[in-house]
């Protein structure tokens, strides 16, 4: 990470920066293919038929992948909110973003274990 | 806050709609793909939302802060590496357009079903 004279040193908060920026990119593109398949929804069998490619386990696990990226972005958002607006907030940055960290994991992990289980049951 | 130019009013933007997309944007994402199986949000499913302006709203209102709130921060990323100017310029003039054309498209979805 350190490069020529550059004064980062990749420490925590410029990680974060670096996952807001990469998280916040990926769910960009997402919106706006998402708002392109929703339009089928006006030829009902042409949306049912595309909406059953998303039972399939590839994108199954790409809406496990924006589950993460979802709640990174939304959570470090968040924290930036709070170091921005709470004097506070400054002194405990690092154990806001240690909690940030953890409950992407803890949900996003959960979340993804309940996207994946019909897959495992056997329905594609 | 202190600030009154167009990069203080960016910055709050982004903070008041990133506020209101954690609530839009994580409801959204667990009601299609958490309560509901992403299987199971067919087109009735869809029909049966939009029966109500309250769900056409909200639907509406995350299509417009999400589309503004992402391509207010890629105009963000791309003054920081795109060098120059001129090739900030079309690059955002393309990638505002699309963002453009696929709000009208999203609209129309919406207020046309």
């Amino acid at each position: 990470m350190r490069t020529g004279g550059s004064p980062y040193r990749g420490r925590g908060g410029q990680w974060a920066f670096v996952g807001h920026r990469v998280s916040g990119f990926l769910v960009f593109l997402f919106l706006l293919l998402h708002i392109v398949d929703v339009s089928l929804v006006r030829w009902p069998a042409v949306y049912d038929e595309v909406h059953r490619l998303y039972g399939n386990v590839l994108l199954r696990a790409f809406a496990v992948g924006l589950l993460f990226a979802l709640l990174f972005h939304a959570l470090n958002g968040l924290r930036i909110v709070a170091v921005d607006l709470l004097p506070r907030a400054v002194a405990v940055e690092r154990a806001l973003l240690r909690a940030v960290i953890a409950v992407t994991l803890v949900a996003g992990t959960a979340g993804g274990v309940v996207i994946m289980a019909p897959f495992f049951a056997g329905a594609r | 806050m202190t600030g009154r130019g167009p990069e203080a009013r960016s910055w709050l933007f982004m903070r008041l709609s990133g506020l209101v997309l954690v609530v839009l944007a994580l409801l959204h994402f667990a009601l299609t793909h958490i309560v509901n199986d992403v299987v199971e949000t067919d087109f009735e499913f869809v029909a049966g939302r939009w029966a109500s302006p309250f769900w056409r709203t909200f639907d509406w209102l995350l299509l417009a802060l999400a589309l503004l709130h992402g391509l207010n921060g890629v105009r963000t990323i791309v003054g920081d590496y795109v060098a120059s100017r001129r090739a900030r310029a079309m690059l955002m003039a393309g990638i505002g357009g699309l963002s453009g054309a696929l709000f009208l498209l999203g609209t129309l979805t919406i207020v046309g079903f």
